[in-house]
């Protein structure tokens, strides 16, 4: 009685870590989507000290869920044998997460590269960003500041700077593709093709092309309004509007 | 890039103002190219080449008509693009990140994708497959992200995206420009490293510098008048041949995505094309390189009875291309066939070539056989080829050719024909296809017109060459087992034992008098693969053969003793000794004198000289003779220290 009780707790522990272990997952995701988000605009002319530390922040966060995310999944691993019910699951997890990395690991070093090339030190700096029309913000840094992980975490070592992130990053993926025998076929996906495109809310907003039928009107014409323009289409509508 | 961008000297940015939002930072094309222009000091149309390059890699993308990557010098307009995407840095593009972008976009336009993005998005969701529930996270995931940012930005975000992707997966039926270039394995910007030979490693530079300029004068030069000349000559030939010149029919498939030429083109295909018979008359060159003109030539060679030389000329490509391997067999095969004496399919070279190539044959490799081949090509060209030109046989050829007519295709049809392509057949088919028609070729056996008329009639022509053994020349099916005689059946193959085809040997010997051979050269292409011996006319006739039928079947042996005695095959062993060859080479063109000298000329040659590299094969048709144990090649020499 005392073995069956023991096995049932088990078991239900076992449940539970793989539970936080995809929700770690998702963290993660999230994280490495906001990063990308914002190392887009690297080099850019939102670029700037502000971004740089934003991005900074984020590689921490990320950091840290990653580590605590490898040494669990290493520890479930080795634990269980082959053939035990949650074993794919974990298998799984194992792949997603070696590919978020992989994804992860792409984008720290585009960002590395884009800081170097576009350095900050100096004022006339600024000069050589590029001016790509956007404008700025930090609402992505907010969202990833709000992503936590599942686990309290204490005592963890501080994030490193970028370069030996990367450096460090590279190892472990190796480490992790050398020492974990998951052949990364087997495992399968659970979900269909073409799914994701009716679950996501409605968006109230115009699709991009609907937005950029209408025509542009350069500053500096001496046209008094957008009617005399030869391209206008929707432009006197423009007009009354603004 | 960084230039362009400064707002005093740069070009003029503009404001793109959308229904509710603006969005700064867009050029116009025009500016971007008079910038150009006046920047680098070139005109408008190199500059609009130069900005369409910059737009074609991606550091600029056009807000409009976002899939034809051109610098239009009008009013549209373009953006820069974020370093981020820029391909300047060669990072990999990766699968994953496109199939992330395609389930971005699914989940942005609900379900609604272009086709092509709709292919690409089931083909990755097979192969990433174990990706996939990762892909469609991250894909939300930035989604949602990318919905925190204000309006504007989004916009762009978007705008920028769509554009680094156009770029790196191009839409169907677009020229991309990450085609070349980005992927070149070798650096041109990067120093060459010398690579030190283990030759020239011993040498100093200043030596090898002199290697160098000898090698240089020793080269063979050519008046630039003389290849101007050639060139010239070359291009009012081929110039409404070449498909980037002159518009080819039916259509160009790389242009309408109509394989309808490459069909009508193939190689083995059942009839040419005008064009392609016109071809043949260029030079002998094209039409021994296309099978349908060889299939011509072949039969019209078949008809002069000098098909052997197409023949002997197609083993030795097959020589040299073949496996290396197969070399040393089909060597020997060939010497059985074409080259030793008394050949069945005997061809007419020279004296050197023909001593030269014995003697490589002795270690065959593949180029041995490329001065006989040269001899032989120049031949033909010379002397068939114009005639062939003019002959009949290419005439029919000419009016059956087939004239396809030009394809005339909308528009909208050739989008079709552009989701319809399908890959070509694989190689290994077409290699089947190969080897299934030589097969074929080989199969139908060259019959000789002439032995079906010796058979028949005692072939008048005969009496021609000689008078005396006429006769004899009728050899009946079977064989002329005279002791005395002097015609032997012809080389029968032991396979081909069914129809003997005799040939007519013709013993001019008793009095040494020439007699005209036959035209051996028709005789011999009767059977493949066994050599028989040809008549020499060497005075001395002195019969001695005693040959048994079985001999007679599967070699033709000369009746003559002479050759007899000499012959390996014979069973006369003791030969003369003289030094009285075996058989000469029948030539039948030449003179009787230059058959003996020729003669000689092997003759002298010391015994050693065995180059003759078949071997145990014609062990059995050699009679017991001195050599028990000895390899008995037919190589004439062999005889002479018996």
């Amino acid at each position: 009685m005392n073995r069956w009780r023991r096995s049932v707790g088990e078991l239900q522990a076992r449940r539970r870590q793989v539970t936080e272990c995809e929700q770690a997952l998702a963290a993660l995701s999230k994280v490495t989507a906001c990063f990308q988000q914002m190392a887009s605009s690297l080099g850019s002319n939102t670029d700037g000290g502000g971004l740089r530390e934003e991005l900074a922040e984020i590689r921490a966060i990320a950091h840290r869920i990653y580590t605590g995310l490898h040494r669990r999944l290493i520890t479930l691993l080795t634990e269980m044998e082959h053939g035990q019910e949650d074993r794919e699951q974990v298998e799984r997890l194992w792949v997603l997460f070696l590919s978020g990395l992989e994804t992860f690991q792409k984008d720290l070093r585009k960002a590395n590269s884009l800081q170097e090339l576009f350095p900050l030190t100096q004022r006339r700096d600024r000069n050589t960003l590029i001016k790509t029309g956007s404008s700025g913000g930090s609402e992505v840094a907010a969202r990833a500041a709000t992503v936590q992980t599942p686990w309290v975490s204490a005592g963890e070592e501080r994030c490193p700077d970028l370069q030996t992130q990367i450096s460090r990053l590279d190892a472990l993926l190796q480490e992790m593709l050398q020492r974990v025998n998951v052949p990364v076929w087997t495992v399968e996906s659970t979900q269909e093709a073409w799914v994701e495109a009716g679950k996501e809310e409605v968006d109230d907003d115009e699709t991009l092309e609907d937005l950029m039928q209408v025509e542009v009107v350069s500053q500096d014409s001496t046209t008094t309004g957008c009617c005399h323009h030869s391209n206008c289409r929707l432009g006197c509508i423009l007009c009354l509007l603004t | 890039m960084l230039e362009m961008q400064d707002p005093t000297s740069g070009v003029k940015s503009q404001t793109q103002r959308l229904v509710i939002t603006t969005i700064p930072h867009a050029l116009t094309g025009e500016d971007v190219a008079a910038w150009l222009a006046k920047r680098f000091n070139i005109d408008t149309a190199e500059a609009c080449a130069i900005g369409t390059m910059m737009v074609a890699f991606g550091y600029i993308y056009p807000l409009r008509d976002h899939k034809r990557l051109v610098l239009k010098p009008d009013a549209s307009l373009y953006r820069f693009q974020t370093p981020y995407f820029w391909p300047a840095q060669q990072w990999p593009v990766e699968d994953t990140d496109y199939a992330i972008y395609l389930a971005k976009r699914n989940i942005r336009k609900k379900g609604v994708l272009e086709l092509y993005e709709q292919e690409q998005y089931n083909n990755l969701h097979k192969w990433l497959n174990h990706k996939w529930d990762f892909i469609v996270m991250q894909a939300k995931e930035q989604y949602r992200a990318g919905k925190e940012r204000k309006k504007p930005d989004r916009v762009v975000f978007d705008c920028q995206e769509r554009a680094y992707w156009v770029i790196h997966r191009p839409p169907p039926g677009t020229v991309s420009a990450m085609d070349l270039g980005l992927l070149r394995l070798v650096d041109p910007n990067q120093d060459e490293v010398k690579v030190s030979c283990k030759y020239t490693s011993c040498f100093s530079p200043l030596s090898l510098q002199i290697i160098f300029t000898e090698q240089c004068i020793m080269r063979p030069r050519v008046k630039s008048s003389v290849s101007l000349g050639a060139i010239v000559k070359y291009m009012t030939t081929y110039k409404l041949h070449d498909p980037f010149l002159a518009p080819v029919l039916p259509s160009n498939p790389w242009l309408t995505d109509d394989n309808s030429f490459w069909k009508l083109n193939m190689p083995y295909a059942d009839n040419p094309t005008k064009m392609r018979v016109e071809r043949w008359t260029f030079s002998f060159g094209e039409l021994l390189s296309d099978p349908l003109g060889r299939d011509g030539f072949r039969l019209f060679l078949k008809k002069e009875f000098s098909s052997e030389n197409l023949a002997f000329w197609e083993a030795c490509e097959e020589v040299k291309w073949g496996t290396a391997a197969s070399i040393h067999e089909k060597a020997q095969q060939i010497y059985k066939t074409f080259l030793a004496r008394g050949a069945p399919r005997w061809i007419n070279i020279d004296g050197k070539t023909m001593e030269v190539t014995v003697r490589g044959l002795k270690h065959p490799h593949r180029y041995v056989l490329d001065a006989a081949q040269t001899h032989i090509y120049m031949l033909m060209k010379k002397d068939k080829y114009g005639r062939y030109i003019k002959s009949p046989v290419y005439k029919d050829i000419q009016k059956k050719a087939i004239d396809p007519e030009l394809h005339n295709f909308s528009e909208a049809q050739i989008e079709q024909n552009a989701k319809k392509r399908r890959p070509s057949l694989s190689p290994i088919i077409l290699r089947q296809m190969e080897e299934e028609q030589k097969a074929k070729l080989a199969a139908s056996a060259p019959v000789d017109i002439t032995q079906l008329c010796r058979f028949t009639a005692p072939v008048p022509h005969l009496a021609v060459y000689s008078g005396i053994c006429e006769t004899q020349s009728m050899a009946s099916p079977g064989l002329a087992a005279l002791p005395n005689s002097a015609a032997c059946p012809s080389p029968i193959s032991v396979a081909i034992d069914s129809t003997p085809a005799s040939e007519r040997r013709f013993d001019g010997s008793h009095s040494g008098t020439a007699s005209h051979f036959p035209s051996i050269t028709e005789s011999i292409e009767t059977s493949v693969g066994t050599a028989g011996e040809e008549e020499s006319q060497t005075p001395v006739a002195r019969p001695r053969m005693t040959l048994s039928l079985g001999r007679l079947l599967r070699r033709g042996c000369n009746a003559s003793s002479v050759f007899a005695s000499l012959s390996p095959k014979c069973a006369v062993a003791a030969g003369s000794g003289r030094v009285t060859p075996l058989g000469t080479e029948p030539q039948p063109h030449t003179q009787h004198r230059r058959l003996a000298n020729f003669f000689q000329i092997k003759v002298d040659i010391p015994p050693e000289c065995r180059i003759y590299p078949i071997d145990s094969e014609d062990e059995q048709e050699s009679p017991g003779s001195a050599r028990g144990g000895v390899k008995e090649i037919i190589c004439p020499w062999e005889s002479i220290t018996k």
